[in-house]
């Protein structure tokens, strides 16, 4: 693990702690990984980070079986572990996968624990195919909901937005997996790696602080047009297309070796706020990585719904808490209002004491 | 001189007393009733008893005042409970029993019925009603009389809906620190059904939609029976809260603004109209909030709680046989454009619900926020059946 990084990767349920891993073995030495799991198996492959085993007694170990609650339940058992993981951490990356147990349950106290020691959260989730049945994709509606609630920024990956019905199945989960863990790469590497244009870990806490949940897709291209090539793939990314509402802010990432152009970063630029709107607040960083990136342009754009923290080269304080329309960690106990002490009520997962418009996503104009 | 009967609603928003007696014309009537604000209530379920206590000595004192003023005296010692909250739960239940000899006999209907009473609920769990539906005799079902039928094994469908005993027991522990007892709970959203549904209404399907302050009840009625009921933890107080939320103001404000702007249909006119909201202070400026941004937090709210009633009564099986539509009641009954927006929504013609067997509530949107409550009362007289009863629970009566 990296001890000067102040940042930690954390992977939870099965799938989710091996796309972590998968992050942390492509990046080396630099990313301070922590798995959580139900399943003692996850363990036996996890040769990068630390594996914490959720709710052994409980669970005895042999995963949550599905049950969101159990799962919640096992990590609530395990609360101290969890906590001694993020000791040191400022800034926390969780991915997962939703649908099954472990990776709804487990995240959402994950999220709880990482809120109430102060360290904001950007959330990576899949949600499940279709095919995967209605139970799979109900516990992933719901508790997609409850995440927004929980982290300061999360991002939902649809895998069903990824592939097409004639897709071979091991290439579809492949593709899932790849875009996740590029995108998470790329955003690492953002921070890690920083370039003329840096994004370290204080601008990137300001950035996500209440940003809620947003939409992101990466492009990479060579040659000499790859900016344009770049553009055009992330404008025509499904990912970017899946959102209620108008785009309010966007962090966009670009990485390149040392051949990196400024007109190239500007194209890149113009065309996004062109295609999202020139009042959205945009955040740029650059990444100069010669080893990593020689000849090649890679971008992650990520876009929020809700301008959220102090926007790049603002001196403006932060809009945090007025006119709001998604769900963050401290926004939790503000949007429930007056039934933040009360007992929850809950449906299919969701939260019904934050505001119907705000758990939706509605823009309600004013 | 006649019966007196005393029900009590611990509501989020509001604590009712009335007192219910028989009129020389031979119907119930209000004597008295009293309401004020509830304090150290939240979502149906009380917070603060030393709060809820402190509302219920109040109704009474009221109560007491208002019959004092018209010459009379009575001490209240009794009161029956409406509850509601999403602690209520509704579960179909069956009893069997073998027929003793090759045709039903009255004993064996007596065996059905007292083997379903025997039915043991866990014990955090306290029984609000038991509702007999309908007898099924081997394969055959839904039949309303089987005495005389032939067959093997004779079934009792019925429903049971039961509350979390602890959060009975806070009312209760509430009322008795006001000297009051709490005779029986009732399940609010079953009360104002009754109350309200006539016979014809019941046999052709009619859901009772009861919108609370802090929790939507609702009872659906087919065949001449309580089909399905159900709280949903979500009431006025959520409409409230979510325009505060929605345009930064106090809950009086949203109350405000809910109540005399508010609408839970979105409709094509008022797109730029503008709605003036006075300062809570009177160095406050008054400002003003888009009618339309208004009516889309207020019909997001309610759209999406008749959705989950919806799903609610279609896994059930009942929501395609409500024939004769539904039927509001309740103090957030009479909302602007909630009834349209419950023809959308659910597919039934909606009515205001007015109490039918209970006079001196008022009329309209008034008199269905009295529900349940009449419903109580109502219940409380058909139970009657020990006059002596009653005249142990009150103190004195009206002279």
């Amino acid at each position: 693990m990296n001890g000067s990084s102040t940042m930690i990767l954390i992977g939870v349920g099965g799938a989710g702690c091996s796309i972590a891993q998968e992050v942390a073995r492509g990046f080396g030495d630099g990313v301070r990984l922590a798995m959580f799991d139900t399943d003692a198996a996850s363990g036996g492959y996890a040769a990068e980070g630390e594996f914490f085993l959720v709710g052994g007694d409980r669970l005895s170990g042999q995963g949550s079986g599905g049950d969101i609650v159990g799962a919640r339940l096992a990590a609530e058992d395990s609360a101290e572990a969890i906590d001694a993981a993020f000791e040191g951490s400022r800034l926390a990356v969780v991915v997962t996968c939703l649908g099954g147990g472990t990776g709804g349950g487990a995240t959402l106290e994950t999220l709880k624990r990482l809120s109430r020691h102060g360290i904001p959260s950007i959330v990576f989730a899949t949600t499940p195919f279709a095919f995967e049945g209605e139970k799979r994709l109900k516990n992933a509606r719901g508790i997609m909901s409850m995440i927004e609630e929980e982290a300061s920024a999360a991002f939902f990956l649809p895998l069903d937005k990824l592939v097409g019905g004639e897709d071979n199945m091991n290439e579809a989960l492949a593709r899932a997996r790849d875009t996740l863990s590029s995108a998470i790469s790329l955003f690492w590497r953002l921070v890690e790696k920083p370039g003329y244009i840096k994004l370290d870990e204080e601008r990137l806490r300001q950035i996500i602080s209440d940003a809620g949940r947003g939409r992101f897709a990466v492009a990479s291209a060579t040659g000499p047009d790859r900016a344009k090539k770049v553009a055009d793939a992330l404008l025509s990314s499904p990912l970017l297309s899946d959102g209620s509402g108008p785009v309010k802010s966007i962090l966009c990432g670009v990485l390149a070796g040392d051949d990196l152009r400024l007109s190239e970063i500007s194209d890149i630029a113009d065309t996004l706020k062109s295609a999202f709107g020139d009042k959205c607040a945009f955040d740029l960083a650059t990444v100069n990585d010669e080893e990593n990136f020689a000849g090649r342009l890679s971008t992650v754009a990520m876009m929020f719904e809700t301008a959220g923290g102090k926007a790049a080269g603002s001196d403006e304080a932060p809009q945090r808490t007025r006119h709001r329309h998604r769900v963050s960690s401290s926004a939790g106990s503000l949007v429930k209002g007056r039934f933040k002490n009360a007992e929850p009520t809950v449906w299919n997962g969701e939260n019904l004491d934050i505001p119907t418009y705000v758990r939706k996503s509605i823009n309600i104009g004013r | 001189m006649s019966n007196i009967y005393a029900a009590l609603e611990l509501g989020t928003t509001r604590t009712v007393l009335a007192l219910g007696e028989m009129s020389q014309s031979g119907r119930l009537k209000v004597a008295a009733h009293a309401e004020i604000p509830s304090t150290g209530v939240r979502k149906s379920q009380i917070l603060n008893i030393d709060q809820v206590s402190h509302s219920i000595r109040s109704v009474l004192r009221e109560i007491e005042k208002k019959q004092m003023a018209t010459g009379s005296t009575v001490t209240i010692a009794n009161a029956y409970l409406v509850v509601s909250g999403q602690h209520v739960k509704a579960e179909e239940t069956q009893s069997s029993v073998t027929v003793s000899g090759a045709k039903v006999t009255a004993e064996d209907v007596n065996a059905v019925s007292e083997a379903l009473h025997s039915v043991a609920l866990p014990r955090d769990r306290e029984l609000l009603e038991l509702q007999e539906q309908a007898y099924g005799l081997d394969a055959l079902e839904g039949i309303s009389s089987p005495k005389g039928m032939s067959g093997g094994v004779l079934k009792l469908n019925a429903i049971q809906i039961h509350a979390d005993r602890n959060r009975i027991n806070d009312a209760r522990t509430a009322a008795a620190n006001a000297h009051l007892e709490i005779t029986e709970p009732l399940f609010a959203a079953s009360c104002a059904g009754d109350e309200v549904l006539g016979e014809r209404e019941k046999q052709s399907g009619a859901l009772v939609l009861d919108f609370g302050g802090g929790s939507t009840g609702f009872a659906a009625y087919c065949d001449g029976y309580l089909a399905h009921a159900g709280v949903i933890g979500v009431g006025g107080d959520h409409v409230t809260n979510d325009i505060a939320q929605a345009f930064q103001t106090t809950q009086a404000q949203a109350e405000e603004l809910k109540i005399s702007a508010a609408r839970a249909a979105l409709s094509p006119d008022g797109g730029d109209e503008r709605i003036s909201l006075a300062g809570t202070t009177p160095l406050m400026e008054t400002r003003t909030v888009s009618r339309k941004a208004l009516d889309i937090v207020v019909n997001a709210r309610l759209k999406e709680l008749l959705g989950i009633i919806r799903e609610n009564l279609e896994d059930a099986d009942v929501l395609h046989r409500l024939r004769h539509g539904a039927v509001l009641t309740g103090a957030g009954a009479a909302m602007n454009g909630l009834d349209a927006l419950v023809h959308r929504e659910l597919g039934l013609s909606p009515r205001l619900g007015t109490p039918l067997h209970v006079d001196g509530f008022g009329q309209g949107a008034e008199a269905a926020s009295f529900a349940a409550i009449a419903g109580a009362l109502s219940y409380a007289h058909r139970n009657d059946d020990s006059k002596s009863l009653f005249q142990t629970i009150f103190g004195g009566f009206f002279k």
